[in-house]
């Protein structure tokens, strides 16, 4: 969709209502569908089931067993209902083929519309029956809220939001909103005025970047006004805008801020009932759009009569603010493209949140089950280990665990010292604990990894030191542990 | 075969958008019986339990580093039977585009000075460091084409992909042929199976799911140069997917 926008840029045109309307309407679905699958599927289960239960019983069966079959029936016919109306406007669910320079290739008839509609209401329902669920099962258990509004998982950051002329939530169309910590609005951008405010910062572990503020600037994995990290969740866009603009939306937007104590809200935990209000504003969007007496309009193309150059699109993904900016040659081929995708936003304030939470759920060397996932058994022992491919900082530390002595002989190629160099480094000397990861964006630095072991109360006292030594190649990572049994 | 004597599958991931990994979950919702026939031992998009016992690989993705081959040689020794899952494993994708500018220049652009740190090659589909024995085309792949395929693996057969062109298909929808209107198109020289959408929608087709195993390269062309597009604009239409297969066959031809 925000490709589908960037063209339209390129190609300096600006496409007619009725296509505008079609693709949020598409969009209203889309966000429908993923934001039950997510809260219902990914997310909520933790919550609704219970964040200390066993591991086995928190997903989607373990929801139904606790609130009965019907949820799982609902779940289902939201995705197929999102995916029907996302096949009639776009083609294809995954990747739409329909979007031209300056619209759409076929709009809707009457007939589609009204199914549209049902289906729209039925959202709406769903909208409101997720909404008393979570009011029944986590905002009246104590337990629940104290974990909301406690301090585990809260990070004073900026937020970011799609927003209209109204500064009112919007998914599809408007300007960027930005707010401080405080809740103040720092600006909006429009998209092309996009790398005016967002730069990206560049660590050698991940091949992901970290978009920050520019005009507050990057102070690395820490939170507060002077640091540009911010978020682009539903919970951000609720802080970054001022309110909601369809019929019932707002009663729960108030209501939000009401329970958590103002705005904006901090804690990260409340971005699943943000995502439900969004669900319930994705629902009547969609009504409203489907029962737009223009939308079966024939008028959904302006044909292009400019010269393709270069353009950027912003819409609202739900994990975050996408934006895409192509160049283009005269024939519309991209010659460059740029693209600053959903998560990616939050890529930093992940970090953040996964270190603090396992320090806080980690204490004295006891882990509460219930609230770690399970990796696996990581209580491997072994002897002399030669690893060729490339590790994380976990699988690193695992292969530690019970060995008397470590030492770790490592080739890597720094572009500081000759090549050749041996270098002796302290575990302390090893790169920031907050610092991710090498291999998978689930996996952080070993000298993370070491902390999070000890605190577990691995066996990983004796790691005294590692002996970085820089060799011509750049392939081997060799691994030596003495023997431990 | 797992005790319960269920064959066991995993899914794995390499350079992609896990688009199609998505689409079988959502075939999975749509056809949940397949669950009671076999087991999932692995797939990091669906659950967190990772089994290294397997016979059906699945894998989504292109590669796109040296790196990545040690694993894809790995999973190729443990499975019976390695499918590639939708065009970035199949063709190398769009990830493939990254070989049309020098790999230089690609990763400066991407991280600027810090370029070096980053280890990648020529995005390639997976059957060119791995022997595949199937491939499920598309981007994403179709939801009702993988349950067949998965079906008939299952009961040893050979997976049910067409082998005509998409204009077949297109045709036997009643669509108007987007020539006649003034666009380009692939259909006569793509894969058919996905039901035409593209075209049914008013959009060209794009190739994605790769190239039917003798297509008419030289009436395609004809075809194509009579619709007024230069070689370059040609060049351009036919490496939306596939520029690995045809920067194959500008190499065959040398
Ligand atoms: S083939 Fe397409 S949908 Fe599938 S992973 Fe690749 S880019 Fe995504
Ligand atoms: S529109 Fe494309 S697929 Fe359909 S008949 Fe014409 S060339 Fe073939
Ligand atoms: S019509 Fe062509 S581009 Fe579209 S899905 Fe089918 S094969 Fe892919």
């Amino acid at each position: 969709m925000a490709g589908a926008k960037a063209v339209d840029a390129v190609y300096d045109v600006d496409p007619p209502r009725t296509e505008k309307m079609l693709r949020e309407l598409l969009y209203s679905a889309y966000f429908v569908a993923d934001h039950t699958t997510h809260f219902y599927a990914l997310a909520g289960p933790d919550f609704v089931i219970g964040p200390d239960a066993p591991i086995v019983e928190r997903n989607i069966l373990g929801i139904i067993h606790k609130v009965g079959l019907e949820i799982g029936g609902k779940v289902i016919l939201a995705r197929k209902f999102g995916h029907n109306v996302i096949e009639m406007i776009g083609g294809k669910i995954i990747h739409p083929c329909t979007s031209i320079p300056g619209g759409l290739t076929k709009g809707i008839t009457e007939e589609q519309r009204q199914e549209i509609e049902k289906m729209g209401h039925w959202a709406v329902e769903l909208g409101h029956f997720s909404l008393k669920l979570f009011e029944d099962i986590v905002l009246k258990n104590s337990t629940y809220l104290d974990l909301i509004l406690g301090d585990i998982y809260t990070h004073r950051t900026y937020y970011i939001g799609l927003v209209d002329e109204n500064n009112k939530v919007n998914f599809y169309d408007g300007k960027v909103s930005v707010v401080d910590p405080e809740g103040n609005r720092l600006g909006k951008y429009a998209p092309k005025e996009y790398t005016d405010w967002i730069a990206e910062h560049v660590e050698p572990w991940t091949y992901l970047k970290f978009p920050y503020l520019k005009k507050v600037g990057w102070k690395g994995f820490v939170d507060g006004k002077e640091s540009g990290v911010y978020i682009a969740t539903p919970l951000s866009r609720l802080n970054a805008a001022d309110g909601m603009a369809t019929p019932r939306a707002p009663e729960e937007y108030e209501k939000f801020y009401k329970t958590l104590g103002g705005k904006p809200v901090h804690q990260r935990l409340a971005t699943h009932w943000a995502r439900l209000i969004e669900l319930l504003y994705a629902a009547e969007r969609w009504v409203e759009l489907a029962t737009d007496p223009e939308i079966t309009s024939d008028n959904f193309r302006t044909i292009p009569t400019e010269k393709p150059t270069e353009g950027v699109g912003i819409v609202e993904a739900p994990r975050g603010t996408l934006t895409h900016h192509y160049w283009t040659d005269e024939r519309g081929i991209a010659t460059r493209v740029n693209l600053i995708v959903g998560t990616t936003n939050n890529y930093a304030s992940l970090q953040m949140s996964t270190n603090k939470a396992a320090r806080a759920l980690i204490k004295g060397g006891k882990v509460n089950e219930g609230r770690l996932t399970d990796k696996g058994n990581p209580f491997k022992k072994l002897c002399i280990q030669i690893e060729k491919a490339s590790l994380g900082g976990l699988s690193l530390m695992e292969k530690l665990i019970d060995a008397d002595q470590t030492i770790i002989v490592d080739a890597i190629d720094t572009h500081q010292f000759p090549k050749g160099t041996v270098r002796i480094f302290k575990l302390k000397d090893l790169p920031d604990l907050n610092s991710g990861h090498t291999a998978s964006i689930h996996d952080t630095s070993l000298a993370n990894a070491i902390e999070v072991g000890r605190l577990i109360c691995w066996n990983l006292i004796n790691i005294f030191q590692a002996f970085v030594v820089y060799l011509p190649a750049k392939q081997s990572v060799l691994m030596l542990s003495n023997c431990a049994i | 075969m797992s005790s319960n004597g269920k064959p066991k599958i995993a899914f794995f991931d390499f350079t992609s958008c896990e688009g199609c990994q998505l689409t079988v979950i959502d075939s999975l919702q749509d056809h949940p019986e397949l669950l009671n026939v076999v087991e999932i031992v692995q797939f990091r998009e669906a659950m967190t339990e990772k089994g290294e016992d397997y016979q059906i690989a699945f894998v989504e993705g292109s590669c796109s580093r040296a790196s990545d081959e040690p694993r894809l040689k790995k999973i190729r020794q443990q499975a019976a039977i390695v499918v590639a899952l939708g065009a970035c494993a199949h063709l190398g994708g769009v990830n493939a585009l990254k070989a049309l500018h020098p790999l230089d220049e690609v990763r400066k652009y991407v991280y600027g000075d810090k370029a070096d740190w980053y280890e990648t090659y020529d995005a390639r589909p997976i059957s060119a460091v791995i022997d595949v024995d199937y491939a499920i085309p598309g981007c994403p792949i179709d939801r009702n084409e993988f349950i067949s395929v998965v079906k008939a693996l299952l009961l040893g057969k050979k997976p049910p992909i067409p082998d005509y062109p998409l204009c077949v298909e297109c045709k036997l929808k009643g669509n108007v042929c987007l020539y006649t209107k003034g666009q380009v198109c692939l259909g006569p020289v793509t894969r058919a199976g996905c039901g035409a959408i593209c075209p049914s929608f008013g959009a060209s087709c794009e190739a994605c799911r790769g190239f039917i195993t003798n297509p008419n390269d030289n009436s395609m062309r004809e075809v194509l140069i009579e619709a007024g597009l230069t070689v370059e604009d040609i060049t351009s239409i036919y490496t939306m997917f596939t520029t690995y297969q045809v920067r194959e066959k500008i190499q065959q031809k040398g």
